[in-house]
């Protein structure tokens, strides 16, 4: 489904501030995989994430999805294969254009957009029934300006976003990380609804070890721009973050607290 | 000020009402500061007004001068997005080199239109007063030009558009190809006020290399008056506002102009303009400090 080869990544490149960010990262993710990355502050997980959908070029190494190569393509036209959530809830979403438009705009993706009207009964019919779903009460505010709403309930549009069209991945940037625990539960749980109910492939960026165990089958941590361990199946079966945490070190060569991943 | 003045002043006010939609598209819109509309507007009179003198239909010479424009503001999207230079020094660039284009185009600094014919022609041949026909028939333009670009603005190309200027990261996240924006969107907007230097020239009865000197400002003077003015929320108020903005400010400035207490004089124009703009400016924040201390008042 996705093939990442060799990825090699450097910010600042040929700088007193190149910063190797990717150093080598080879990745097979199966259809309906649900990846959950993990890793310390700088690790290089977005720009993994990033990198899979052409924000970030890479030096060297190829990207392909469905056994198409995407390396050269821009971002915009990656958007076709992967639907993103972005940590900042502001990322994701256009703050002065109302709830309704930008439904529109993720209902265009991937698709020609014409000079036809982006926003019909149908499609006002079509979010409401979505956004009915959350049980926000967004249903009834289609057109008030997306910046009103709450980080949490950005977030809640940016992944019915992600799904108005058939979609195959979807990319999770740490996307809870900016909200309450309550809300952020609320947004998991959103999450691994819309990523059965689709039958997506997920890759998600968390901070949490104990989520990173618990939801999807597959977990992956990097360390300074390479995998650490990669654990799925019954290897991953009755890990805890205590054995998680031992995998790194062993891995690594270095000593982690727990702490110090959680907070970072 | 009387009728003539006052009317004159809603007539050009309507004009650069063009003028003000297309500074509000980069400017706001696509959130890209473009300064070539200084060049574009002289290049919309200067391209009209040469071919009209040497006999071409009136209408191809407006539809000439839009295109023109539209090529103006394309070249300054491109140099900003292909070769990644600032866009306030990408469209400089452009709008610099286009005195020199202008100048070309008109092979002299100036052109007078007078007698010729024009397609405002058939409505000074109406029996009726020129004053209130010239307003009419700029207000047709004006609103004709409103709802063609609140139709665009509301298809699935504008939401793309107003995407690219709202938020770039997620436009390309959501398949939005935002240079091809940028270049359109800037190409629109330039066409927009070349559209504007063509009609002034066919009113006015003229075509001056210089005329095209602060228009920028005037653009963003309509912009600026029209939001602090209505505080719009939607695209179609938004629009709405940058002409109304565009009308009131010419009004104000040649009731200021012609107040005779308060002495002003042709020269003063600038500074009558940015006291204007400058006031304008200011509006929200002090009527976001005025429901501040209302609710402050109101709590505690
Ligand atoms: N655009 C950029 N320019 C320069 N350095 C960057 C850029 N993006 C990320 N980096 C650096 O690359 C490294 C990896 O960053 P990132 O992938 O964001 O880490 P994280 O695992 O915390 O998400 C960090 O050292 C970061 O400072
Ligand atoms: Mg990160």
């Amino acid at each position: 489904m996705i093939r990442l080869t060799d990825l090699h990544v450097t910010f600042n490149r040929g700088t007193a501030m190149e910063k190797k960010a990717l150093r080598g990262v080879t990745l097979d993710i199966k259809k309906g995989d649900f990846l959950c990355v993990i890793g310390g502050n700088g690790a290089g997980k977005s720009t993994l994430l990033n990198t899979l959908c052409g924000d970030d070029l890479p030096e060297k190494g190829t990207i392909s999805i469905d056994n198409k190569d995407v390396t050269s393509l821009a971002s915009w036209q990656r958007a076709s294969y992967v639907a993103r959530v972005f940590q900042d809830p502001m990322a994701g979403t256009c703050a002065n254009l109302t709830i309704e438009e930008n439904l529109a705009l993720a209902m265009s993706r991937g698709k020609k957009r014409t000079l036809k009207r982006a926003l019909n009964k149908d499609h006002r019919d079509l979010f409401r029934t979505q956004l009915s779903r959350l049980k926000l009460g967004l249903e009834d505010r289609l057109h008030s300006p997306i910046g009103l709403l709450s980080g949490g309930q950005r977030q809640a549009v940016s992944l019915i976003m992600a799904v108005l069209q058939p979609m195959k991945i979807i990319a999770l940037d740490e996307h809870t990380a900016a909200l309450d625990p309550k809300t952020a539960a609320f947004i998991v749980e959103l999450t691994r609804e819309i990523v059965v109910e689709n039958h997506l492939t997920a890759l998600m960026v968390t901070h949490s070890m104990h989520q990173a165990l618990e939801l999807g089958n597959r977990t992956l941590m990097l360390h300074e721009g390479r995998v650490v361990f990669d654990v799925q199946g019954k290897e991953r079966k009755g890990l805890t973050v205590a054995d998680l945490l031992d995998l790194f070190h062993k891995a690594s060569g270095l000593e982690l607290d727990d702490d110090s991943l959680l907070l970072s | 000020m009387n009728l003539i003045q006052f009317m004159g002043a809603v007539e050009i006010g309507l004009l650069y009402g063009l003028v003000a939609m297309g500074v509000l598209l980069s400017f706001r819109i696509l959130d890209f500061p473009d300064l070539t509309v200084d060049g574009s507007f002289p290049l919309g009179s200067a391209v009209c007004a040469i071919l009209i003198v040497s006999g071409a239909n009136p209408w191809i010479a407006t539809f000439a001068a839009i295109l023109a424009g539209m090529v103006a503001g394309f070249i300054t999207a491109w140099i900003s997005v292909r070769w990644n230079i600032l866009h306030l020094l990408a469209s400089m660039l452009t709008m610099f080199a286009l005195y020199s284009i202008n100048l070309r185009v008109m092979g002299r600094p100036n052109i007078a239109l007078l007698g010729e014919n024009t397609i405002f022609t058939p409505i000074e041949n109406l029996p009726y007063p020129h004053l209130y026909t010239m307003s009419l028939a700029m207000l047709g333009v004006t609103s004709i030009v409103l709802v063609l670009l609140y139709w665009f603005l509301s298809s699935e190309k504008g939401l793309a558009m107003r995407a690219t200027g709202a938020n770039m990261r997620m436009a390309k996240a959501q398949g939005v190809s935002v240079n091809k924006q940028i270049l359109f969107g800037l190409a629109l907007s330039n066409g927009l006020v070349a559209l504007a230097g063509a009609l002034f020239a066919q009113s006015q009865g003229f075509a001056d290399i210089s005329m095209g000197v602060g228009t920028i400002i005037m653009g963003l003077a309509a912009v600026i008056v029209g939001e602090a003015f209505f505080n719009p929320k939607v695209i179609l108020t938004a629009l709405i506002a940058c002409v109304m903005g565009s009308i009131f400010y010419y009004l104000v400035r040649a009731m200021a102009l012609n107040a005779s207490f308060l002495g002003f004089q042709a020269s003063d124009l600038n500074l009558v303009t940015a006291i204007l703009v400058g006031i304008a400016m200011i509006t929200p924040r002090l009527r976001a400090k005025i429901l501040d201390f209302k609710s402050s008042w109101g709590n505690s």
